[in-house]
């Protein structure tokens, strides 16, 4: 086929050859990129769906606003009456405040990966779906580091653990693996928020030109001044390869300091070297799935089909399958060491996952996170079918729940005096704290859909500019040109 | 205030000797303030108890054992408690050897008790209960704590200074047996010594020194824990 | 009375200058640089963050130990042992330190109480002056039918004005009875002991075998025992004594044992009995001793015991041997239950193995304490089960105008079957003196409530004084929290009102009174001066000359005893009940008192609760798992509660602790767990209670038993998770 660089890809007129075009229309429907539209379309796809408030809506979002609420009152019962009305004990003192502070931290890792690795790998299927994951990331560690906070039994001197010059004059200690993790966190959450600001630019200068009112005005003071001359554009161009490159080892670091909380402790079960790369594996993996779910959920509320795709599913889903393979091969480290070692209460743990009242949370964990994308994801139809592939994210977040829960009350619960052991079960306040962060991510995620566009038009339009169909004998190949070399 | 000479405090536990009477448990609990929780709070393991009797159970009917081994903070020399605190709550005292717990510094953030592999430390889950006139018993001497605060056996520290207040007072060293815990003070079978290591003659560094039958727990951590025990003796009796 | 009145307030300041000076308490004043000074100085000279220590008695069981209470601005923060004191030497066991809470519990009674109809729970406040006026009268009315019931850890001066009140009205004797002291079998231990308690020295024993004696839990003195008993591990030259137990269910003191025999409950004698006969017939151990043995041992056939018993006839060999060998052996008798009806026997078994072994009153030995010294001063005679019944029948015959109990709580104490409720429904005037509402004072129309101990005058002639004749001083440690009176003071104010009376208690006050009794005690000394040296010092004590004269030899010594009766068809009721006294709650006074409901009990850890302790063999064979709510039927009664596996009883006992089911007695006491006395039968002409066998059906419910240990941990972990194949 002959092209025209002149002349703008929707113009072109179709070609003449049916086959030529048979397949033209296959790799229109398959790849966004190569299925472009008029900028306005684009545009107006992107922005109508941020103005439909439907009774779903409002529904959803009281029902989510309800439950956060829950989650204040009960926190502050907790504050005012003490830890004790949760049901943790005394070997088990760190149970699901912490498990939910490590699973929103693995979750706000995909949003990072999927966004800047896949950017510095030049992969270009992410385009439309980096926003989603990087808000997911954003949401994700803002609920993470509220629950450090919700779990210490003081929560008003929390602040004690902030390197802040106050009158007492002590600053906190670097011995602790909590300031680490403190360090760590912030240091990624302010990353993540600047990363994700600054790729939301040009959007907000588009939804600033398509807008009046209040929109417009908060569109106008957030989006800078862009006018999307060639300075910006390039400023903003290596603003992002920047914090793509540096963000990377921050990531990893974050769940590696992550998993030092436990990996530093001389608790059996936790003593482990494997701990870091395994915990970044298990955040990417259990990340990865909850930005697919992001993805089915706002693809469906707000009609997004021309941009979220098959192939972004199926993308996303051979991400998963890596991840789990990987993921096993960590678990499998961590499994086979101690059990060579028959360290007694190593022992006692792998009887207490094997054979004990652990049991079935072990096998429901094995089914979720290895039986179950082992056995469905090599197909590309389980890959491309959305509600399998949301069903196989729900449950691998089950698993990855399960894992987290199973490192931390589970092994609490046996130490080297048997004397006090322990077993925890959640009470009432945190089950419903637990729900209340979920629904705290889900309530920002949902007043953030309809405020700021869920897809990088930007992005979309750059990669469609860029990609093309070049004909080379019968056949139609996807090309690519480099921007800015 | 003058220098204070370097210590390193000590408590020798003779396991043949302890009947486990629970008279240390109840003179911690009256001395350090430690509050009793109540038959639910028990149910759910939130029982706080200092220094508390681990009772094993050996061999099979009707050749059965009871051993009993009173466990307390061990003060280990290398606690590894005190790293993991992020605002110096718990910590060491180089001099005195002795592992601190500042209970006003202290957020809750129950690290401690994670990486305590003796698991003698106490989180207060509620504030505590000392109903109508029972507040009367408090000591003066000791915080009462509250809830979110993390606690632990102390070799009882406010001993230990009005003992060296008072010496330093009267100008004059702190005698071997001056200080004692209240768990040491009550305990009738005297299974529990308290003193200085660092003193070659006291009772405490006697007890210790090329005895056979000493022991620590979980030696192997590594720990250094400050809290020896000597192993149940032989009689001559043939059996 | 002639010398000058000294106040309560003089007494305690004269003990507080004393304690300052003195050096035995540890009491300088720490910090002279920072010494902070009140406004107004408090009346006890208390100086803020200055602790004081004033000496007194304990009195949370009949023992004696000597105690020093740290008073901080007015307020007594910690009880410990008193250094000086003969008996305990500083140390305190539990139950001495919780006597704060007794203090300062918060269910107390602020002043004297009505209550309109027995059971009512309706307590009307009335003044002291009503009070007084209404005990009168009714008195009064009663005229010489009145019965004083008390309990055994009442101060001396108190019996004995108990005492004379009773005579110089024409009423009989008062009675001494509570749980502690019929439990621990003191009664048959006195009778055994020509009218005293002994004392069995085992610091310096080589071999010490205790006939269920838990002298380490809550038996006669568990400090004093405790004491001995670590020097009995830690001899000179590095001797380390050796100790046999004999008991169905291992105590604490049969978890200290070198050897545990789990003998058939009521066994214990004819195991005594066994070992005496083997040491005649083996001839192993000095000629004295076998000469001994073969005038002293019953014939008995020892196979037959080894059957009965449960111990093989190699092992009693064995043992005979041991006890015939070393220097210095020692036999204890404990009383258990089961042995009631034959406690005099059992007793008497043991004893003469401390007379063929030649150490019946010799220092070093089984010790019999001096005659008490000075004719005025009391220690209250233990009444015997028989008076006991005598008084309920009594009451229940209409032939008791007025009953008066103080530091007893028959309601609670004794089994149903004994019928002291239906009686006390008899007596038309009932009053209590407890500080806190117990069962007995739910039964009562008027409740006067006694000052604690720690805020009252007192003594008690420690018996046995381990060697010593010691008379340990009580004072008021602090003053009194409430608007109440000392028992005494109040004896004495009825007493001028009742024309029979005013002649025989002529003091104006509990303090003249007290001061005349210790008078006999001063000597040369100049009375003030003692007075105050026995207050600040905690007391009055001398190295005595131990009585040597042996416990009399009877001819029963030598009869074969017979099997033991118990209660019940051995078909209908297939096991042995143990009950034991807990060394926290003891007999139940200590259930008020949070320190020690809440501390674990040794060896299940268990706090708070009733238990009933079942051999896992036995659990096994009945279906039950641990914190299975079980039914445990005797023919007198029945109880439910969650069954403890106890790896160290026999599968053909079951045990249980006494101390809890109050259904009063404070807001820590109170419809807690169950009282296994009532499984009891008072068995009519015996010496005392037998026991029962019982029944155990399993209800289908559970509860949460509260251990402080881990229960996966200790009783399924390790065991069950490591090692599954074992």
């Amino acid at each position: 086929m002959e092209t025209t660089h002149d002349v703008p890809i929707w113009r072109r007129p179709p070609p003449e050859d049916t086959e030529l075009s048979h397949q033209l229309e296959h790799e229109r429907r398959q790849h966004l990129l190569l299925d472009p539209r008029y900028p306005l379309d684009i545009d107006g796809g992107v922005l109508k769906p941020m103005y439909r408030h439907t009774w779903r809506f409002w529904l959803v979002t009281a029902l989510l606003a309800g439950l956060v609420l829950l989650f204040g009152a009960i926190w502050t019962t907790q504050m005012i009456l003490g830890l004790g009305i949760t049901g943790l004990n005394r070997p088990v003192m760190w149970a699901l405040y912490i498990v939910n502070f490590v699973y929103f931290i693995g979750i706000g890792h995909a949003g990072t990966f999927i966004s800047a690795a896949l950017r510095v790998l030049k992969i270009e299927w992410r385009r439309p779906i980096s926003r989603a994951a990087e808000t997911l990331t954003v949401f994700a560690l803002i609920a993470a580091a509220m629950f450090p906070v919700v779990h210490v039994g003081r929560a008003w001197k929390a602040y004690w653990l902030l390197p802040i010059p106050t009158q007492r004059e002590i600053w906190p200690s670097y011995h602790s693996p909590l300031i680490w993790d403190f360090t760590a966190i912030f240091t990624y959450l302010t990353c993540s928020i600047l990363f994700a600001y600054i790729g939301l630019l040009p959007d907000l200068a588009m939804a600033r030109d398509h807008t009046i009112g209040w929109r417009h005005r908060l569109y106008e003071v957030l989006a800078l001044g862009w006018r999307g001359t060639e300075r910006e554009w390039a400023n903003q161009e290596t603003a992002l390869n920047v914090f793509s490159y540096a963000i990377i080892p921050v990531m990893f670091s974050v769940h590696t300091i992550v998993s030092w909380d436990f990996a530093m402790a001389v608790q059996p079960g936790w003593h482990s070297t494997v701990f870091g790369p395994y915990f970044v594996i298990g955040a990417l993996f259990s990340g990865a799935g909850a930005v697919i779910m992001a993805l089915v959920l706002i693809r469906k509320a707000m009609h997004l089909e021309y941009f979220l795709r098959d192939e972004h599913f199926d993308g996303m889903g051979k991400f998963l399958l890596l991840l789990s393979l990987t993921w096993a091969y960590f678990y499998f480290n961590d499994y086979l060491v101690p059990w060579y070692g028959q360290e007694p209460v190593e022992k006692v743990l792998h009887q207490l996952l094997a054979t004990g009242s652990a049991a079935p949370l072990w096998f429901l964990m094995i089914f979720c996170n290895v039986v179950l994308p082992w056995t469905t994801l090599w197909s590309r139809r389980v890959r491309t079918s959305i509600p399998a592939i949301f069903t196989i994210s729900v449950l691998i977040q089950v698993g990855m729940y399960l894992e987290r829960y199973i490192i931390i009350p589970v092994t609490l619960g046996r130490n080297e005096f048997p004397y006090s052991w322990g077993v925890y079960l959640p009470n009432w306040p945190e089950s419903l704290i637990t729900v209340g962060a979920f629904a705290l991510i889900g309530l920002l995620y949902v007043l953030f859909s309809r405020i700021f566009p869920m897809i990088p038009v930007w992005e979309v339009y750059e990669g469609q500019v860029l990609q093309g169909l070049r004909r080379i004998g019968r056949a139609l190949v996807p090309t690519k040109a480099e921007p800015g070399d | 205030m003058p220098e204070l000479p370097e210590r390193k405090w000590t408590m020798v536990v003779n396991l043949d000797t302890c009947t486990g009477c629970n008279a240390c448990v109840v003179a911690c609990h009256a001395e350090n303030n430690v509050p009793i929780v109540s038959e639910e709070e028990v149910v759910r393991g939130r029982a706080m108890h200092w220094i508390r009797i681990e009772r094993y159970w050996e061999g099979e009917w009707p050749d059965v054992k009871a051993r009993y081994i009173p466990v307390m903070c061990q003060q280990c020399e290398r606690a590894p408690c005190e790293p993991v605190c992020p605002v110096y709550a718990t910590l060491h005292s180089q001099r005195e050897n002795l592992n601190l717990q500042v209970y006003n510094r202290c957020v809750g953030t129950r690290y401690c008790q994670n990486n305590d592999p003796y698991k003698v430390r106490f989180f207060n889950f509620f504030d505590p209960n000392f109903e109508g006139l029972l507040k009367e018993q408090l000591n003066p001497d000791v915080t009462v704590r509250s809830a979110g605060v993390m606690e632990k056996c102390t070799f009882c520290v406010q001993r230990i200074r009005r003992s060296e207040e008072q010496a330093l007072v009267a100008d004059r060293p702190l005698r071997d047996g001056e200080v004692v815990p209240a768990c040491v003070q009550a305990c009738p079978t005297s299974a529990l010594v308290f003193g200085d290591l660092k003193d070659p003659e006291s009772e405490a560094t006697r007890l210790v020194r090329g005895n056979q039958r000493k022991f620590r727990l979980l030696e192997e951590l590594g720990a250094e824990p400050q809290v020896y025990y000597l192993q149940s003796g032989h009689s001559a009796v043939n059996e | 009375m002639t010398a000058q009145r000294i106040s309560r307030r003089d007494f305690l300041r004269i003990s507080a200058a004393g304690a300052a000076l003195s050096v035995l308490t540890g009491c300088q004043n720490p910090r002279r640089w920072v010494t902070l000074e009140p406004f107004v100085s408090p009346p006890e000279q208390q100086l803020a963050g200055v602790p004081t220590w004033y000496a007194s008695t304990c009195r949370q069981c009949p023992a004696g130990c000597g105690i020093v209470a740290r008073i901080m601005n007015g307020r007594a923060v910690k009880i410990e042992g008193n250094p000086a004191h003969p008996l305990n030497r500083g140390k305190l066991c539990a139950r001495g330190q919780a006597g704060l809470q007794v203090l300062y519990n918060p269910d107390r009674l602020q002043g004297p109480v009505r209550q309109e109809g027995r059971g009512s729970r309706q307590f009307q406040p009335l003044s002291w002056d009503d009070a007084l006026l209404s005990l009168v009268s009714k008195l009064q009315a009663a005229g010489d039918k009145v019965v004083f019931w008390l309990g055994s850890t009442i101060s001396g001066h108190l019996y004995d004005l108990f005492q004379r009140f009773a005579s110089a009205i024409n009423a009989p004797d008062p009675l001494v009875f509570d749980l502690y002291t019929a439990f621990n079998g003191y009664p048959t231990l006195i009778q055994a002991n020509q009218g005293q308690l002994p004392a069995y020295e085992l610091g310096q024993a080589d071999v010490v075998f205790s006939f269920g004696a838990d002298f380490l839990g809550a038996w006669l003195s568990s400090t004093r025992y405790g004491i001995e008993f670590g020097e009995f591990r830690n001899q000179s030259l590095g001797k380390r004594g050796y100790l046999v137990q004999f008991e169905p269910r291992m105590s604490a003191t049969g978890a200290k044992a070198d050897r545990w025999l789990p003998l058939r409950p009521g066994a214990e004698g004819l195991v005594a009995q066994a070992i005496a006969r083997l040491i005649a017939d083996q001839g192993a151990g000095p000629t004295d001793r076998v000469e001994r043995a073969r005038a002293l041992a019953a014939d008995v056939d020892v196979g037959s015991i080894a059957e009965a018993s449960g111990i093989s006839a190699e092992e009693l060999g064995r043992l005979a041997q041991i006890f015939a060998q070393y220097d210095r052996p020692l036999a204890i008798p404990g009383v258990p239950l089961a042995g009631k009806d034959q406690a005099a026997g059992i007793i008497a078994a043991v004893q003469v193995l401390n007379l063929i072994a030649g150490v019946a009153g010799q220092p070093g030995g089984q010790e019999l304490p001096p005659a008490a010294p000075g004719l005025l001063l009391k220690r209250p005679a233990i009444s015997s089960m028989e008076r006991v019944r005598q008084v309920i029948d009594q009451m229940a015959g209409g032939q008791v105008g007025a009953l008066v109990v103080y530091g007893a709580n028959p309601a609670y104490e004794l089994p149903d079957q004994a019928g002291f409720a239906g009686a006390l429904a008899k007596v038309p005037f009932v009053v209590s003196s407890t500080p806190i509402i117990d069962e007995t004072a739910v039964l009562a129309d008027l409740i006067l409530p006694d000052r604690t101990y720690l805020e009252s005058w007192g003594y008690t002639v420690v018996t046995p004084g381990f060697g010593e004749m010691i008379v340990s001083s009580q004072q008021p440690v602090v003053g009194p929290v409430f608007d109440n009176r000392s028992l005494a003071d109040v004896l004495l104010a009825v007493s001028r009102e009742i024309p029979l009376a005013a002649g025989g208690l002529p003091w104006a006050d509990e303090v003249a009174f007290l001061k005349e009794s210790l008078g006999q005690l001063a000597g040369s000394e100049d009375p003030e001066r003692f007075q105050a040296d026995f207050q600040q010092h905690g007391g009055w004590w001398q190295k005595t000359a131990p009585a040597l004269e042996a416990p009399e030899t009877s001819p029963e010594k030598a009869r074969p005893l017979s099997p033991i009766n118990f209660l019940g068809d051995e078909q209908e009721y297939p096991y042995y009940l143990h009950l034991f006294m807990p060394t926290l709650l003891s007999d139940g006074r200590g259930a008020s008192q949070p320190w020690l409901q809440g501390s674990p009990d040794t060896n299940t850890t268990i706090s708070w609760q009733t238990w009933v302790e079942i051999s896992p063999v036995t659990a096994k064979r009945l279906g039950v798992k641990q914190g299975d709510i079980v039914r445990v039927t005797s023919p007198a009664g029945e109880l439910e509660a969650p069954v403890y596996l106890y790896p160290a009883l026999r599968p053909d006992t079951i045990a249980i602790p006494l101390g809890q089911g109050h259904t009063d007695f404070g807001r820590y006491a109170q419809n807690r767990g169950s009282n296994p006395i009532h499984l009891l039968d008072v068995e009519a002409g015996g010496a005392g209670w037998v026991t029962p066998r019982v029944r155990i059906t399993p209800t289908g419910k559970r509860a949460a038993l509260a251990t402080f240990e881990n229960q996966v941990g200790v009783t399924e972990g390790f065991i069950n998770e490591a090692f599954p194949g074992r």
